[in-house]
């Protein structure tokens, strides 16, 4: 394609630092290649530097081994492990979640509606009360307005990976009072969705997410380019908020 | 040359700012679109009569605007006398049919005449598509020989049921918005429709464009491809001058 329709980005906005919202492995409901080389291609394409990812294997058929084989999975460098447990067997989390976090991992990614768990789980919420317990960062699907109630309340960290630009309110009276709420910037689509949040409680309230390599990555990416934020927030969205999960600076 | 064909004007209820026209021209010029097709906010979801009247008085002042008559296909009635209305004046070009508002499923008996009035206007149709009914669309098509229908949404996440309809019948357009991002779903559809029938659209300002631009041009597109799906197909199908503009 010889002509562009993209707006000028400014420099500063030229590379994304981290991605919270990174999977590999099979994806039944499609022929796609979700391997992690394919998420890696995405992020270089689009100057990803980092990702936090997880492994399909642990959402979608075991955990455990799911969480092992992202431990061995390459290029460390690039991709912070996001450990999981299957909220249908829960149970497992009072031994596998002290495992994971014994092992160094900071995150723990759950898949309520791919696991067919409705927001009113005890199952849900005893997963959530031990990864809180062991100080881990949660990231979750599903619908914010139907399932931040379970990680309400609790002190929890929790990236919502799901919040539409149709939930914006519902997030913002949610992080008024949650601190650690953030929203993920992948579905917060309109013209002043991720501005809106910003400026309601803050941009350390919001971090940038793909889902790659199960979407595309250029609509998410290009959004968030051209935010409406100052540079100071734009980088609190774009990596800052996730380093901070991470003990890192921005 | 961008034309984009699924754009509304007018305030929504969400948590959005984004009721100004002053919004659609801003993000038309940060995206390089020249012309955008719209329908009133307000008369997709509340009042087609006091919607497409006020849209009517945008139009007047905003050339590089182009106007969805909004059908509402429980008064078809209503609908005929709105055609009848804006159909001579030239500014709109297209009829806009949703089906959660009114609260008729695509493959309705209402829709489908509403479908029809568009057909005997001659006008092409924007229906919102959300689910795999959208394969029904090739019967309805078969129905009114001068029906032409662009499946809004391609179909959400029933896309590729979006892509076997438009395989089987030619006078059915895909246009891709929406929030859905599921990775190749646009090249899954350039790969199997004829480039004839493929659009760009964005549902701006309810949607930013950049989810839209991110869709269709995330592998790339070919200088003929970008052509004809980003401004070609429209303008032949809305009979909309080819004047260059800022996205040229």
């Amino acid at each position: 394609m010889s002509r562009s329709p993209f707006p000028p980005v400014p420099a500063g906005r030229q590379e994304i630092g981290i991605d919270v919202d990174v999977l590999f492995g099979a994806l039944p409901s499609r022929r796609l290649d979700a391997s992690l080389d394919a998420a890696t291609g995405q992020h270089v394409k689009h100057r990803i530097r980092r990702g936090l990812v997880c492994s399909l294997r642990g959402a979608l058929f075991d955990a455990r081994a799911g969480n092992d084989e992202l431990r061995k999975a390459g290029d460390r460098t690039r991709f912070v492990p996001v450990g999981t447990v299957d909220v249908r067997d829960a149970l497992t989390a009072d031994t596998e979640i002290p495992r994971m976090a014994a092992s160094g991992v900071r995150l723990l990614r759950l898949f309520p509606p791919e696991q067919w768990v409705e927001p009113d789980s005890a199952a849900l919420a005893h997963v959530v009360d031990v990864a809180v317990a062991h100080g881990l960062v949660l990231l979750t699907s599903g619908d914010f307005s139907r399932f931040w109630r379970p990680f309400a309340g609790r002190g929890a960290r929790v990236c919502f990976l799901d919040v539409h630009a149709y939930r914006v309110a519902d997030f913002v009276v949610l992080a008024r009072r949650e601190p650690g709420f953030v929203a993920s910037t992948r579905l917060l689509c309109g013209p002043d969705s991720i501005e809106r949040i910003a400026g309601e409680v803050g941009a350390h309230h919001l971090a940038y997410g793909s889902r790659a390599p199960l979407h595309d990555v250029l609509p998410s990416a290009l959004r968030l380019r051209t935010a409406g934020l100052d540079d100071e927030a734009w980088r609190q969205v774009a990596g800052g908020t996730a380093a901070a999960w991470l003990a890192e600076g921005a | 040359m961008i034309i984009d064909v699924h754009g509304h004007a007018g305030p929504w209820f969400f948590s959005t700012d984004v009721g100004s026209v002053d919004l659609n021209l801003a993000l038309m010029d940060r995206y390089g679109i020249d012309r955008q097709i719209v329908s009133a906010s307000e008369a997709v979801t509340y009042d087609m009569v006091s919607g497409n009247r006020w849209l009517a008085e945008v139009l007047d002042t905003q050339p590089r605007l182009l106007g969805y008559v909004v059908v509402n296909p429980n008064d078809l009635g209503g609908a005929a006398r709105e055609l009848e209305k804006y159909r001579p004046g030239g500014r709109f070009v297209g009829v806009k049919v949703h089906t959660t508002y009114p609260d008729r499923p695509l493959l309705s008996a209402e829709v489908r005449d509403a479908l029809g009035l568009a057909a005997e206007a001659g006008l092409p149709v924007l229906v919102h598509t959300w689910d795999e009914t959208v394969l029904g669309l090739v019967d309805v098509l078969e129905r009114f020989p001068d029906l032409r229908v662009i499946a809004g949404h391609m179909g959400g996440p029933a896309w590729r049921t979006a892509v076997e309809a438009a395989r089987r019948h030619e006078r059915l357009y895909l246009e891709p918005c929406c929030s859905i991002t599921d990775r190749g779903r646009f090249r899954y559809a350039l790969d199997r429709v004829p480039l004839g029938q493929l659009l760009f659209g964005t549902d701006s300002t309810l949607v930013d464009p950049a989810i839209a631009m991110g869709v269709v041009l995330e592998d790339g597109l070919t200088d003929e491809q970008y052509d004809h799906v980003m401004w070609r197909n429209a303008a032949g199908l809305f009979g909309i001058a080819a004047e260059p503009g800022p996205g040229a």
